[in-house]
């Protein structure tokens, strides 16, 4: 079993060395981007994943977070502070945010919380576009030094720590209470786990992440309206991802992550004219078949193979 | 003074309306079965493209199209139903509202493209020989079709309402609401009972389209808009009150419209987020919805 | 648990890094084939036969690598599809005489256009605009539409030092960060904002008005548009009554409205998306206000427009870059072919990016070479005429083309300023809604 570990230690270590040294054999632009995209939705998708998969509570505002990380980062960076302070800040303020909101916000239940949380994004969403109506975009003096390779990485290191995050925040007795929570709250606090306090931690540590996610984003983009990111279609990528993936899993929304914007791109350069079309059908039939996510394709093999019953129960979503 | 704030009170309403019969039929379809349908937007563009293409190519005038466009559109929630929802039922509430979510996301993305493709992105609406004719009533004017449309839906819920309560298939579907296993253990076919709240949910969808492209414009891409309203309009109303939601949705139209007169029109969708917010806070029922239990 | 974790990151990884690898190798769809082969220029220009030059080194490419990533869908699908028309039609002229001339190859080498849809989505622009870049190897770009997909494409553009020609945008604020390779032959809001009061001061003065409203949108263009109207109105000594604020989308505009029939104002500048300015127009009519002059820039700049406007629609005008009635040498040539296509003459950003097409094409003959600089410097100097009209660009990268104005008139556009273009004269006041 120790053995098992370390060699699964050694291959996560080898998979993210891959990833640093990608750059150096790839030269290409496109590839690079699509791969800095991947990995923000990786970040995007695992964050929400924490509150949205492991805690149960279907937040749909998680544009607020990614937007207000976006804004602040973009506005501090562009106005002179070192990267590192405005992604911090970009990062801390949407977990205020999150505190504020988080007490009254888990009194909703189910879809409440969910539309709750949708219509608190849209607030912001259309506050920004009244306040700061202006394209942000990048001037010439900035592009002339503009490379792909630090945001990259960026996009890579945020990555990397939200998924670490999340696994070492699932696998300590603040995800196992996390898990109880979801599972029956009644019961949970009965044994003295306060239902709030997680799930308001869990809020926090999506909101930072994400925030963080928004900062890289900023640093990353060359030009866009500042209420962009607060769009509602980044928190629907998001949980889309997720689902699609398998969710309360950490691999599921890696996977579902990767395969939402590869696929899509690819489809989006061989097919042109009806690549959404496509895209929209293949995503109906992973649903239908695949109710489990995509997987649910790897958990079949493994039973088809035979054998290891109990780490499949494991890796199939929950809920 | 008073008389704008009465022309924009009477705006408000008649924008309202359709707000509301469009929410109805979301709240119809996730009372009932839980199927969270993030279409119900695009299920409504669909509806308002229908009645364009009937008076376009056919020459029919908008409100008489409307029982073409609502049988179209039975049809099309069968096979929607059918083909794509009916192997959901046998989820846990959890799942069902997931991956219905899912499917819905992925449904909205196909009929958004293939409307692209059939109907160009150009926005487009219905103008009839009567669009401009106005009722006045003490200085304030009431746009016929408008008016028409506020009509024809405030019928149309109410007979909705009455089948519900008086019907034995009503009543089935209001026991679903309220309690989906007790309903099966009444023996209750809950198979049919979703697909006649999925049903008719989808020719509410349908019906609003109508109303809007008579009323306003249409385009492929409206659909995701039109199904934060009618989520919002939802919640407000209170699931289970069909009436409730109507009310609802005159309450967003007005809020949005008192706004944009005191306040500007940036405004009116802050506080009317606002004003949900506050009531989701203070009465998660909704604000005509029974108390949980 | 663990192994299997890791199991599946390999796979994702190794599957990601192989789609990645081996997905955008392929040829693109749209690859418009020359109608004609590539005929050998007819009379090879004057050699120098002194010139001990021997034959060039490099063999000629097969086509000369052009690309955009243009909104085909989403929110600017509408715009997109319009320039799309005016790019794939200018392209098939060229090429159909054999295509342009490199002096560098001493032949002719016909065009081909990649063009891919970013769903209106600026982030998607920038993917798309990247894997032209890497895999097409494009020597320019063409733009797609609306604003803030170029904000974002013109960025991209002027990272890669590839020169880049787009329409179908006026926001000025684009042309002051200091951009070196973007171009647009397409007039901004200075000549917009200023042109209009030129237009009202045409109208005899006993008739002409004097009260203004602006409805102004909550976007960057919007609040562009507003403060420049503002200010020539006070220097064209145009009185601004009501100056109200909107989010775009709003489908209710009566309060505005309501104040703008209050104030007794006259003249209507406003600067809709197409949802917004048909709910606006219909709920000027219902409500019973009818400005004797309106601009509308964008919402009624489609055929659509009198569709679903019909008499309600008419005496707008707008701003919209081009009509198809301008009396400019191919002009005719572009709307047989649109009318073959589309069934009617070529819409109004059609034109422009036509332009954009020609313009590029003899930028590249007189750069005699496929090097991106020296093609973005030719572009630069450009002196010519075009469907537009003449052009030329100034440092900033806005064109000096001409701005008609046209109007809906009994369901048609007609141009109607500037005079010696004019297709109908300016049709003043508008009649009111009840009495059309």
């Amino acid at each position: 079993m120790r053995a098992k570990r370390l060699a699964a230690l050694a291959f996560v270590v080898l998979v993210i060395a891959a990833l640093a040294v990608l750059p150096l054999f790839v030269k290409k632009d496109n590839i690079i981007n699509l791969a800095s995209l991947a990995l923000l939705y990786v970040a995007l998708a695992s964050s929400w994943n924490i509150l949205g998969g492991y805690a149960g509570q279907t937040n749909l505002g998680h544009a607020a977070f990614f937007g207000l990380g976006t804004l602040l980062t973009r506005f501090l960076w562009l106005g002179g502070w070192p990267l590192w302070a405005a992604l911090l800040v970009g990062a801390v303020v949407p977990v205020i945010l999150a505190l504020i909101i988080g007490a009254p916000a888990f009194r909703l239940k189910g879809a409440y919380f969910a539309i709750g949380t949708l219509a608190l994004a849209q607030v912001l969403n259309v506050t920004v576009a009244n306040r700061w109506p202006m394209i942000t975009s990048l001037p010439a003096r900035y592009l002339a030094t503009y490379r792909l390779m630090p945001r990259y990485y960026l996009f890579l290191a945020v990555a990397v720590l939200t998924v670490g995050v999340a696994y070492f925040l699932v696998k300590s007795r603040l995800g196992l209470g996390l898990m109880a929570v979801r599972e029956e709250e009644d019961a949970a606090e009965s044994l003295g786990v306060s239902g709030l306090r997680h799930k308001l931690l869990a809020f926090g540590v999506s909101a930072f992440l994400a925030g963080l996610a928004g900062g890289a984003f900023a640093f990353y983009h060359v030009g866009y309206y500042p209420q962009f990111p607060f769009s509602p279609a980044w928190t629907f990528d998001a949980v889309m991802a997720t689902y699609i993936g398998g969710t309360g899993t950490i691999v599921g929304p890696i996977i579902g992550a990767v395969f939402y914007v590869i696929v899509k791109e690819l489809l989006a350069l061989k097919v042109v004219e009806a690549h959404l079309i496509i895209f929209g059908i293949l995503f109906i039939l992973v649903v239908l078949f695949l109710p489990g996510g995509l997987l649910e394709v790897w958990s079949k093999i493994r039973s088809a193979l035979g054998g290891r019953a109990k780490s499949r129960k494991a890796a199939l979503p929950a809920g | 003074m008073l008389a704008p704030i009465a022309q924009n009170l009477a705006f408000g309403i008649l924008v309202g309306g359709l707000y509301g019969i469009a929410a109805v039929g979301l709240s119809l379809v996730f009372g009932v079965t839980r199927f969270l349908n993030v279409s119900h937007g695009e299920l409504l563009m669909l509806g308002g493209y229908a009645g364009f293409w009937l008076y376009t190519l056919y020459h029919v005038d908008p409100f008489v199209g409307l029982p073409i466009v609502v049988l179209l559109m039975v049809v099309l929630g069968v096979i929607l139903y059918k083909l794509l929802f009916a192997g959901m039922v046998k989820y846990p509430e959890e799942t069902k509202v997931k991956n219905t979510l899912l499917v819905g996301f992925g449904l909205g993305l196909v009929l958004q493209n293939v409307a692209l493709r059939l109907w160009t992105a150009d926005d487009r609406g219905i103008t009839t020989t009567y669009s401009s004719q106005v009722i006045s009533l003490v200085g304030v004017r009431f746009p016929l079709v408008r008016v028409a449309s506020f009509v024809i839906a405030l019928v149309v819920l109410f007979a909705l309402h009455q089948f519900l309560q008086r019907t034995y298939t009503g009543k089935a579907i209001r026991a679903t609401v309220q309690d989906w296993e007790a309903a099966t253990l009444m023996a209750i076919d809950v198979q049919k009972v979703y697909l006649l709240a999925f049903v008719l949910g989808t020719a509410l969808a349908g019906m609003a389209g109508a109303l809007v492209s008579v009323g306003y414009s249409i385009q492929p891409n409206m659909g995701l808009e039109w199904t934060l309203i009618t989520l919002i309009v939802m919640v407000l109303g209170g699931l289970g009150s069909i009436m409730g939601t109507f009310v609802a949705g005159i309450i967003l139209g007005v809020a949005q419209s008192l706004t944009s007169f005191w306040l500007g029109g940036a405004y009116r969708d802050i506080v009317a987020l606002v004003l949900f917010l506050l009531v989701l806070i203070l009465r998660p029922q909704g604000l005509f919805g029974a108390k949980e239990g | 648990m663990r192994g299997k974790v890791s199991m599946v990151i390999a796979v994702v990884l190794v599957l990601s890094t192989l789609l990645a690898a081996c997905g955008p190798k392929a040829t693109p769809t749209p690859v418009p084939q020359p109608t004609t082969p590539p005929a050998q220029p007819t009379t090879p220009p004057a050699q120098p036969t002194t010139a001990p030059t021997t034959a060039p080194a490099k063999p000629a490419p097969e086509f000369i690598e052009i690309g955009a990533s243009i909104p085909l869908t989403g929110k600017y699908g509408s715009l997109g599809s319009q320039v799309k028309a005016g790019y794939d039609i200018a392209v098939e002229h060229i090429n159909a005489a054999g295509g342009v001339y490199v002096k560098e190859y001493d032949k002719k080498i016909p065009l081909r256009l990649t063009v891919y849809d970013d769903e209106s989505d600026p982030t998607k622009a920038v993917s798309k605009m990247e894997t032209l870049f890497a895999e097409q190897k494009v020597v320019a770009y063409l733009g797609g539409a609306a604003s803030d997909m170029h904000a974002a494409t013109t960025a991209i553009a002027e990272k890669n030092k590839v020169p880049y020609l787009g329409v179908s945008f006026a926001l000025y604020q684009i042309h002051q960060q200091g951009y070196k390779y973007l171009f647009s032959p397409f007039p901004k809001s200075p000549a917009q904002t200023r042109d209009v009061f030129e237009v009202l001061n045409t109208i005899p003065a006993d008739q002409r008005p004097k009260k203004i409203a602006i409805f102004q949108e909550k976007t960057d263009w919007g609040v562009e548009l507003g403060k420049m109207w503002t200010e020539n109105a006070a220097k064209y000594g145009y009185d601004i009554v009501v100056h109200e604020e909107y989010t775009p989308r709003s489908t209710d505009f009566s309060a505005m409205i309501l104040k703008a029939k209050a104030a007794g104002a006259e003249v209507l500048l406003t600067v809709p998306a197409p949802p917004d300015g048909l709910a606006m127009q219909k709920q000027m009519a219902e409500l019973g206000w009818t400005p004797k002059f309106t601009l509308m820039i964008r919402a009624p700049e489609n055929v659509s427009w009198t569709e679903t406007l019909g008499k309600v629609g008419d005496y707008v005008t707008m701003f919209a870059g081009w009509h198809h009635g301008e009396k400019f040498p191919g002009v005719d040539k572009l709307n047989a072919d649109h009318q073959a296509k589309f069934g009617r003459p070529a819409d109004l950003l059609t034109g422009p990016a036509y332009a954009c097409v020609q313009i590029l094409a003899d930028a590249i003959e007189r750069a005699g070479t496929l090097d991106r600089d020296a093609i973005r410097d030719a572009i630069a100097a450009t002196n010519m005429m075009t469907v537009i009209g003449p052009v030329t660009f100034n440092p900033d990268g806005t064109g000096n083309v001409l701005n008609p104005l046209s109007q809906w008139i009994n369901g048609k556009l007609e141009l109607v300023w500037p005079p010696e273009h004019a297709t109908a004269p300016l049709a003043y006041p508008a009649v009111p809604f009840d009495q059309r």
